[in-house]
């Protein structure tokens, strides 16, 4: 298994004539957490969604542990679990028979899946209601869910698109305490948010997208030598992705509210 | 954190086709069962009412279409098979399209399942299967059916019986796979984030379909002509014979001739249909798999393809700066005027921008042009006179029941008009403007309309159109109060949006309001027939009395019934107007209390809670 687990090479993606993703080439290491950072619209669920094979690049590769994820779909989904913005779930399926299924989808024995979605809904305070319908769930309680069924199978790499969004702060912290164990365990972990706080104190690298490419990499302490401040990591997004001209108007909104 | 194993270091053995294929099947049908576990018992009886229907029509339908075999020759019964088959797929389409476009489209586990190390084929086989099951019941009536009835009909040997599950075979794939094709290009054409209403949409055309399907016993009974099917169909040769060029018609040979013993034949017709299905359902199905995976046909949970509306360009300051201003006093002035209109101009682009509230316009439209054809073109379809007295009630009805939508249309952003300072009288009569404008317009032009096409004099015609403004206004305010004191919201049907006992009530009440509105309206316009019995009734002095304190009652509401018309005709009008008024800003005002009050939007649910 090569060290790098994540790597696009000139990777794009066009949408008629826009261009959603242009030449991106990335690497990211086992142990790694990446933040992937960018302004709405910049092009960061298009690149995790192809780096998950939902969508086909228009041009250049996207390799999951040195497998293609065009070429090699089965083999490179296998050790990979996604995270995705929205919690979109069967409704009709107890969290129970939603993790059976996915352990199932993921080829795993069932006697080991029974007993690591038990470890799991008890990790995530599901177990009592476990058996009810996720239809009757909140959006915090099915973004649980999908997190227990994204751990299931022991993935390599996980993609994960705003996990933050809809919990609880004692949730997302035993979140970011699994993203840091897991990166321990050798997985590396590739993370979209626009929460900078986790990009910050979480993320050992951070990539800046901004229309359809990468501005800017490298650990929040590397990024702070390239712009040659030492500001927080939100002033450097905002200088790197040109929303710093909104400063002034920021400052004369304060100024109204004094 | 010691109960996360480490991650895996080489992916677990591959599984085949079939393993992934039966794994999506058995979670299929495991979300089936559980659906299904879920239906209340008033959600099967409501499921009762329609089968049974069809069980009449089909019996209707079976009787005709039995009966009319056995009086035809081998050569039309084939051609009358060739046009059944041809139903068959027609309805395969056209209900595989809004099952492909719910199971595909609109299906929320895609991005779930493409993510996982299962094959797409297998996926896609199983969505598609879905879709073919749900064809099933096109399929067995107009195809299985027809075919088994024949084979008994002629006393076919067995073989026969193996040539009609191959034909119902390849026309159900056919027809599936057709359906899949067509909705590749309804899903180029809605955009993601109106998949939800396009089925709505679809859903009401079949809803109406249907409907007038179910009418054509009703019509061929009305007619009093006997239906002909084996003399149609003689009449017909030429279209029977190009039948033969089809799918449908090679089907019908086929089992003419397996009937007849000539299973070689019947063989080569068979494995000529199936081999068409099998060459149509391939690339569709490769098409539409391929189609996900490129990303041109995106999945409907992923971002929208809106169109970009027009930035507003706000004037600039000196400074550079867009001006923001901070709270200005000047702002409270504001009329709530306003306040209404952008409540009703709120509702309005709501029912202008979802297809599936024109649909609430749409079929009162579709059944008055039934009514209105059946009393203009069939010989005893009803006076013309009952035909307006139908437009009117149906505008009283019509009028409280787009009114009782109102508050449910605000389903999960209830607290919006709840929190903001305008609740009272704005809300309520935005709404009233919204419910009414459309419904108003529209039947203004069915009374109008009609009552010309029957030829009503022209200052009938006036009166009319004036009192359908009445009447539409009572009746929405009536509808309104229901609304706001019943308003639900059910996900899983958001055009349900109030509940069935309310509903009643709204009906019922508004018939006790046309009724008091006719009765006042006697005064004005007598019938001849009342008019000689008030002649003749002697004069009548009170007395004491439980009885007699009634008789005299009416006696003095008939009173006025004697004075000089043009004092009669002023007081028929007066009393309509006082009743009118009561009634409408009455129930006004008790919905604005009731608005002051803050209403609430009942969360409903078609499935018992677990």
């Amino acid at each position: 298994m090569e060290n790098v687990l994540i790597k696009t090479e000139n990777l794009t993606k066009r949408f008629g004539t826009a261009t959603a993703v242009n030449g991106l080439n990335l690497e990211v290491k086992a142990g790694e957490i990446f933040g992937f950072l960018g302004p709405n619209g910049s092009g960061k669920t298009t690149t995790i969604k192809m780096l998950t094979g939902l969508l086909e690049p228009t041009a250049g590769s996207a390799f999951i542990c040195g497998l293609d994820i065009v070429k090699e779909p089965a083999k490179a989904k296998a050790l990979l679990a996604y995270v995705p913005d929205q919690p979109k779930l069967y409704g009709k399926l107890t969290a129970r028979e939603f993790l059976a299924l996915m352990a199932d989808l993921y080829r795993i024995p069932r006697e080991i899946s029974r007993q690591r979605a038990q470890q799991l809904l008890a990790m995530f305070d599901l177990e009592n209601r476990a058996d009810e319908l996720l239809e009757g769930y909140s959006h915090g309680m099915r973004q649980k869910v999908i997190l227990a069924a994204a751990l299931i199978h022991q993935p390599r790499v996980l993609l994960m698109d705003e996990p933050t969004v809809g919990l609880d702060p004692a949730s997302a912290r035993l979140l970011k305490d699994v993203m840091a164990e897991l990166a321990r365990q050798g997985a590396t972990i590739f993370v979209s948010t626009h929460i900078l706080e986790i990009a910050e104190r979480l993320c050992h690298r951070v990539g800046i997208l901004k229309e359809g490419q990468l501005i800017a990499q490298g650990s929040p302490e590397e990024l702070r030598s390239q712009v040659g401040s030492s500001e927080s990591l939100e002033d450097i997004f905002l200088e790197l992705t040109g929303s710093a001209e909104h400063d002034e108007l920021i400052k004369s909104l304060e100024g109204n509210g004094r | 954190m010691n109960i996360l194993p480490p991650p895996l270091t080489q992916a677990p053995p591959a599984r085949s086709f079939w393993q992934d294929f039966r794994l999506l099947a058995a979670t299929q049908l495991r979300l089936t069962r559980n659906k299904l576990r879920q239906w209340r018992l008033r959600t099967w009886l409501f499921l009762a009412l329609p089968t049974l229907s069809l069980l009449a029509l089909l019996i209707f339908l079976g009787e005709t279409a039995y009966g009319a075999l056995e009086t035809m020759t081998p050569e039309i019964g084939q051609g009358f098979l060739s046009l059944l088959f041809m139903a068959g797929v027609i309805s395969s389409i056209f209900f595989g399209v809004t099952a492909a476009f719910a199971s595909l489209y609109m299906s929320e586990d895609l991005e779930l399942l493409f993510v996982a190390p299962v094959s797409t084929r297998a996926i896609f086989a199983v969505k598609t299967l879905s879709v073919a099951f749900s064809n099933l019941l096109g399929a067995g009536l107009f195809i299985f059916l027809p075919g088994l009835f024949f084979g008994l009909l002629l006393k076919a040997s067995v073989l026969y019986y193996l040539w009609l599950i191959l034909i119902t075979l390849g026309l159900l794939a056919l027809g599936t796979a057709l359906a899949e094709l067509l909705n590749l290009i309804v899903m180029r054409i809605v955009p993601p984030h109106r998949s939800k209403e396009a089925v709505g949409f679809i859903g009401a055309i079949s809803g109406i379909v249907i409907a007038l399907l179910f009418q054509i016993p009703n019509l061929i009974m009305s007619s009093g002509v006997g239906l002909d099917l084996a003399g149609w169909l003689g009449s017909q040769q030429q279209l029977l014979q190009v039948m033969n060029w089809f799918p449908w018609g090679w089907g019908a040979l086929a089992l003419v001739s397996g009937s007849q013993g000539s299973h070689l034949v019947a063989l080569s017709w068979s494995l000529l249909t199936l081999a068409l299905a099998t060459a149509v359902f391939v690339p569709a199905f490769l098409l539409v798999e391929r189609g996900f995976r490129r990303g041109w046909i995106s999945l409907s949970q992923g971002g929208s393809s809106r169109k970009k509306a027009k930035a507003r360009k706000i004037k600039p300051a000196a400074n550079g700066i867009a001006p923001v201003r901070a709270w200005d006093e000047s702002l409270a002035l504001a009329s709530p005027i306003h306040g209404m209109w952008a409540v009703a101009k709120k509702d309005l682009l709501s029912i202008k921008r979802d297809t599936r509230e024109w649909f609430g316009y749409l079929t009162p439209l579709l059944l008055m042009m039934f009514f209105v054809g059946r009393a203009l073109f069939l010989p005893g379809g009803g006076a013309e006179e009952s035909l307006v007295g139908i437009l009117i009630m149906y505008t009283v009805m019509f009028s409280g029941n787009m009114a009782l939508q109102s508050f449910g249309r605000e389903g999960e952003s209830s607290w919006l008009l709840n929190s903001v300072p305008l609740a009272g009288w704005p809300v309520v009569w935005g709404k009233l403007l919204a419910a009414v404008l459309p419904t108003l317009i529209l039947m203004e032009l069915l009374l109008t309309g009609t009552a010309i096409a029957i030829g009503l004099p022209p200052n009938i015609i006036i009166a009319m159109a004036l009192g359908a403004i009445l009447i539409s206004l009572g009746a929405s305010a009536i509808g309104l109060f229901y609304s706001i004191n019943n308003c639900r919201y059910n996900p899983d049907v958001p055009q349900q949006r109030i509940s069935f006992g309310a509903t009643i009530m709204m009906f019922l009440i508004n018939l006790l309001f046309t009724g008091l509105l006719a009765l006042c309206l006697v005064y004005t316009f007598p019938p001849a027939p009342l008019m000689d019995i008030i002649q003749q009734l002697p004069p009548m002095d009170f007395v004491w009395g439980f009885p007699e304190t009634l008789l005299y009652l009416v006696c003095l509401l008939t009173r006025p019934l004697t004075w000089a018309p043009a004092l009669r005709v002023i007081f028929g009008l007066a009393v309509t107007m006082l009743v009118w008024a009561a009634v409408f800003f009455g129930f006004m005002q008790a919905t604005v209390r009731q608005s002051r009050k803050g209403f609430r939007v009942q969360l409903a649910t078609s499935f018992k809670k677990r």
